[in-house]
């Protein structure tokens, strides 16, 4: 069966911090194109990824950049020895076989490719293929879902509004200390009292977004210290390589970040 | 500590952006530092000092060596940061003995020094160190509370005195009472008594508090009561470097007197004499108002006056001034990737051949169809379309000199501005240079430095060199004529950067909210003709402000003045990348 290849047959981990697996079923029942916002390593690909796998849907991610056309998307005809072959591209492979379709930092493609999926995200839910004079309707089972990260400063790169204005968001913060923690203990198999000393480190160096981090720390920066501490890594050390030297370059910064840490531990 | 006259002194200033970041990172605190210098004799102050939120730093600290100042001065303010968000409203000194005052207030520091370190209980090795009071030799009143200062942040340390132990059991078996500030009057209270009891002498006039990082408790007493002589004249000092520093603010306008007249102004105002020539006739904006909501048309004179010239040479240096930074700023440019080539596909003729249009054409003759002759890929230089106008706030709030105390505010907007300048020349973007300041709101005056059709040369340096702060920030206004100009700009995007000192001001409004209303709501109808507005601010109390008229995302702080002409070409690169 198509898509095969596709399917998450395994259940993703995935720790809820509100009520958005009840409202993305709602929005999926709908077949409602869906946006998720949020920061940087929280949470987003691996939410859809468990949804998917609730809802039994394969799912075709595409990692979006600025170099990609919309046959990348959509699919382009190749040679072989016998003449030529249309390719379906990943967007009209879940499009034509029901499945879900995640544009992963839909902002970074250009403005002109992310069009082509206009007419699949309004009533029409339909894929024109025009190189190869095909209109595709879509799978009954097709869902499109996309991220965006509005954290981005740039007003060179941003959705147009009527790009936005087609989907359903669902917004992810940083979820509450315990749910962190939880989530921390249960990705690096930490105990808990290392996991939650982590996100103590964590909410210090968000406090510091605005004044002079662009970002405080990602739950997934946070999984990956705590990996660290479980394979013998120090906490201190693990901090250091895993969120103090990539969050800044700025010596000031780094500074406080670290005597935060210090600060943190017993 | 060891406290000899002879050692080099440190100063503060290297140490304080990272530890106000630090502070921010703890507890979101965003306590302005103020540096605290000698007084009229030219006493230097020993201690730090909380006032108001306030946090006042001594230039630095004498007798203090070299490697311990970094951390003296980090213990110093995480100690003043834990009063600021633990110690209550201020005590009364009522009947209280100058002993008992005392020693509430070394109660109080410990009490907040461990309520810091339930959350944070690092923090015990910031602190622990400095506390190297030992017994042994004739009692004495300073001695003793030194070390029992000690006995309270290492319960370990074994002091064989009996009136330590006793303050120890009070403060540790009273843990449960630790929230409230009541409980270090009454600790201290009694310990204070006791120790009054032992007619020990004690000289509140030449007590300096131990260890060197905890600051002179000042800040804890309602009236202004001097701990020491010191004290007492250094206090004088402060008082008067606050006055002067409220001078240069219109904010205290006496507050519900409307000065405003009612009605569109006449298009003869009385102009003070001695004005600068004007540049174009003046253009009339309304004005929004949010009590009525609505906009008050007519109501704003923006006037475009002639900028002075001076020697350019100042502006002409700023790149050296600030090598690291402009080297810096090259780099990101070239990595920006501004200047990179971009691949241009399916092109009639190029370089090299385009593999996916070749493909096609062989698709295209396999099913017999007549192919497309675009089968080459070129380099091309990346076009942007980008406008910029950069807006400065020259009102006289940006001559108040920069904490570090060198040059005012508006000398470091120079050199941003100049900075930003050589960065967009080189990128090769269309931008300009304006700025503003208002005297009421028939009178809001407009310089054009660098037009967008202008180089960036000798001529756009002089006037730049010429600014001088002086008069008020009436945003809004500025930002309509700003916008007015830039929407002319026929480029794809257009981009407006302004940089303000704190909130907009004017002298014939009252109503704080006014004005920042008016600039909300020009920043909108801006959006709404494609300008992309952002603010930055240099005033770090300024955040809720800038956020309401710009927005979160499209606002930034910034945390030191200093920094502004390093931040403001990279703010801008962030934006148009
Ligand atoms: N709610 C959660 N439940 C389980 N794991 C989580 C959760 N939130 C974050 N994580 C952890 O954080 C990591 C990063 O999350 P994810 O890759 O989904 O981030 P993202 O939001 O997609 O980031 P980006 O925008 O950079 O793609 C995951 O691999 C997982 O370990
Ligand atoms: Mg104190």
């Amino acid at each position: 069966m198509a898509l095969n290849a596709y399917r998450i047959t395994e259940e993703p981990y995935y720790h809820s911090i509100g009520n958005e697996i009840a409202l993305f079923d709602a929005a999926y029942a709908a077949r409602m194109p869906m946006m998720l916002k949020g920061p940087t390593g929280s949470g987003k690909t691996r939410f859809v990824e468990h949804m998917a796998w609730r809802l039994g849907r394969p799912l075709v991610t595409v990692a979006c950049h600025e170099d990609m056309t919309a046959s990348d998307l959509v699919g382009r005809f190749l040679l072989d020895a016998g003449g030529t072959v249309w390719h379906d591209g990943p967007l009209t492979q879940a499009v034509r076989h029901g499945g879900i379709c995640y544009l992963d930092e839909i902002v970074e493609a250009r403005q002109d490719t992310t069009v082509v999926i206009h007419p699949l995200t309004d009533s029409r839910r339909v894929l024109p293929l025009e190189k190869r004079g095909e209109l595709v309707a879509a799978h009954p089972d097709f869902q499109l879902v996309i991220s965006y990260n509005p954290g981005y400063q740039s007003v060179l790169k941003d959705l147009k509004e009527s790009t936005k204005q087609r989907f359903a968001a669902i917004e992810f913060g940083h979820p509450s200390s315990d749910a962190e923690t939880r989530i921390v203990c249960t990705e690096a198999g930490v105990p808990e009292e290392i996991a939650a000393r982590l996100v103590r480190i964590a909410v210090s160096s968000r406090n510091l977004k605005g004044h002079g981090l662009r970002e405080g720390a990602s739950t997934r920066m946070l999984v990956h210290a705590a990996r660290l501490v479980a394979r013998g890594v120090a906490l201190a050390t693990a901090c250091d390589i895993a969120l103090v030297l990539p969050i800044t370059d700025d010596a000031d910064l780094r500074d406080a970040v670290r005597a935060a840490i210090a600060a943190v531990a017993a | 500590m060891n406290e000899h006259p002879t050692v080099p002194t440190v100063p503060f200033a290297p140490f304080e952006r990272r530890l106000s970041a630090y502070l921010v990172a703890l507890w979101r605190l965003r306590a302005p530092i103020r540096p605290m210098r000698a007084d009229a004799n030219s006493t230097l102050p020993r201690r730090l000092r909380l006032t108001d939120g306030l946090i006042w730093v001594p230039d630095s600290l004498p007798g203090v060596h070299a490697d311990q100042a970094a951390g003296l001065y980090r213990a110093a303010l995480v100690h003043a940061g834990a009063h600021l968000r633990f110690s209550g409203p201020r005590f009364p000194v009522g009947t209280l003995k100058p002993i008992q005052v005392a020693l509430v207030s070394l109660i109080e520091d410990a009490r907040v020094e461990h309520l810091a370190m339930r959350d944070y209980p690092g923090l015990l090795h910031v602190w622990r160190p400095f506390h190297v009071a030992e017994g042994g030799g004739t009692p004495n009143a300073p001695g003793l509370m030194a070390r029992l200062a000690r006995a309270l942040i290492d319960p370990d340390h074994d002091d064989g005195d009996a009136w330590v132990k006793k303050g120890r059991s009070l403060f540790f078996d009273g843990r449960a009472e630790w929230e409230t500030h009541e409980f270090s009057r009454r600790v201290g209270g009694l310990l204070g008594n006791d120790l009054g009891q032992m007619r020990l002498s004690f000289n509140p006039k030449t007590h300096v508090v131990e260890p060197a990082y905890r600051d002179d408790n000042l800040g804890l007493w309602e009236s202004n009561l001097p701990a020491s002589a010191e004290g007492e004249t250094a206090y004088e000092s402060l008082r008067t470097e606050r006055e002067e520093r409220d001078d240069g603010r219109s904010d205290d306008a006496s507050p519900g007197a409307e000065v405003e007249e009612r009605g569109p102004v006449t298009e003869t105002p009385a102009c003070p004499a001695g004005e600068e020539e004007m540049a174009a006739p003046p253009a009339l904006y309304s004005e929004w108002d949010y009590r009525i909501a609505r906009e008050r048309p007519n109501w704003v004179r923006v006037v475009e006056r002639v900028p002075g010239v001076e020697d350019p040479v100042e502006v002409r240096n700023a790149a050296t001034r600030h090598a690291a930074v402009a080297d810096r700023l090259a780099a990101l440019v070239r990595a920006a990737g501004v200047g990179r080539p971009r691949r241009l596909r399916r092109q009639l003729e190029g370089d090299r051949l385009d593999l996916d249009a070749c493909i096609e054409v062989m698709v295209s003759r396999c099913r017999n169809e007549i192919p497309d002759p675009r089968v080459h890929a070129a380099l091309q230089h990346r076009a942007r379309d980008l406008s910029a106008l950069l807006l400065l706030d020259v009102s006289a709030s940006t001559g108040d000199q920069v904490p570090d105390g060198a040059r005012p505010v508006l000398a470091v907007e120079r050199d941003a501005a100049a900075l930003f300048a050589t960065a967009l020349d080189c990128i090769g973007d269309r931008f300009a240079i304006h700025a503003f300041r208002s005297n009421g709101r028939s009178n809001v005056s407009y310089y054009r430095l660098k037009n967008f059709a202008q180089a960036y040369d000798d001529t756009a340096m002089a006037r730049l060199a010429s600014l001088s702060p002086g008069l008020s920030t009436r945003l809004g206004a500025a930002l309509r004529h700003g916008g007015r100009l830039l929407a002319r700009q026929s480029s794809h995007r257009r981009l407006l950067l302004v940089v303000t000192d704190g909130e907009p001001s004017d002298i014939d409004v009252a109503d704080r909210r006014l004005l920042v209303e008016d600039a909300r709501q020009v920043v909108f109808s801006l959006a709404a003709q494609g300008i992309d507005v952002f603010g930055i601010g240099l005033d770090p109390g300024g955040q809720d402000c800038l956020t309401r008229m710009f927005g979160p995302r499209n606002s930034t702080v910034v945390d030191r003045v200093e920094r502004l002409a390093d931040l403001l070409p990279n703010l801008f690169l962030t934006l148009s990348r």
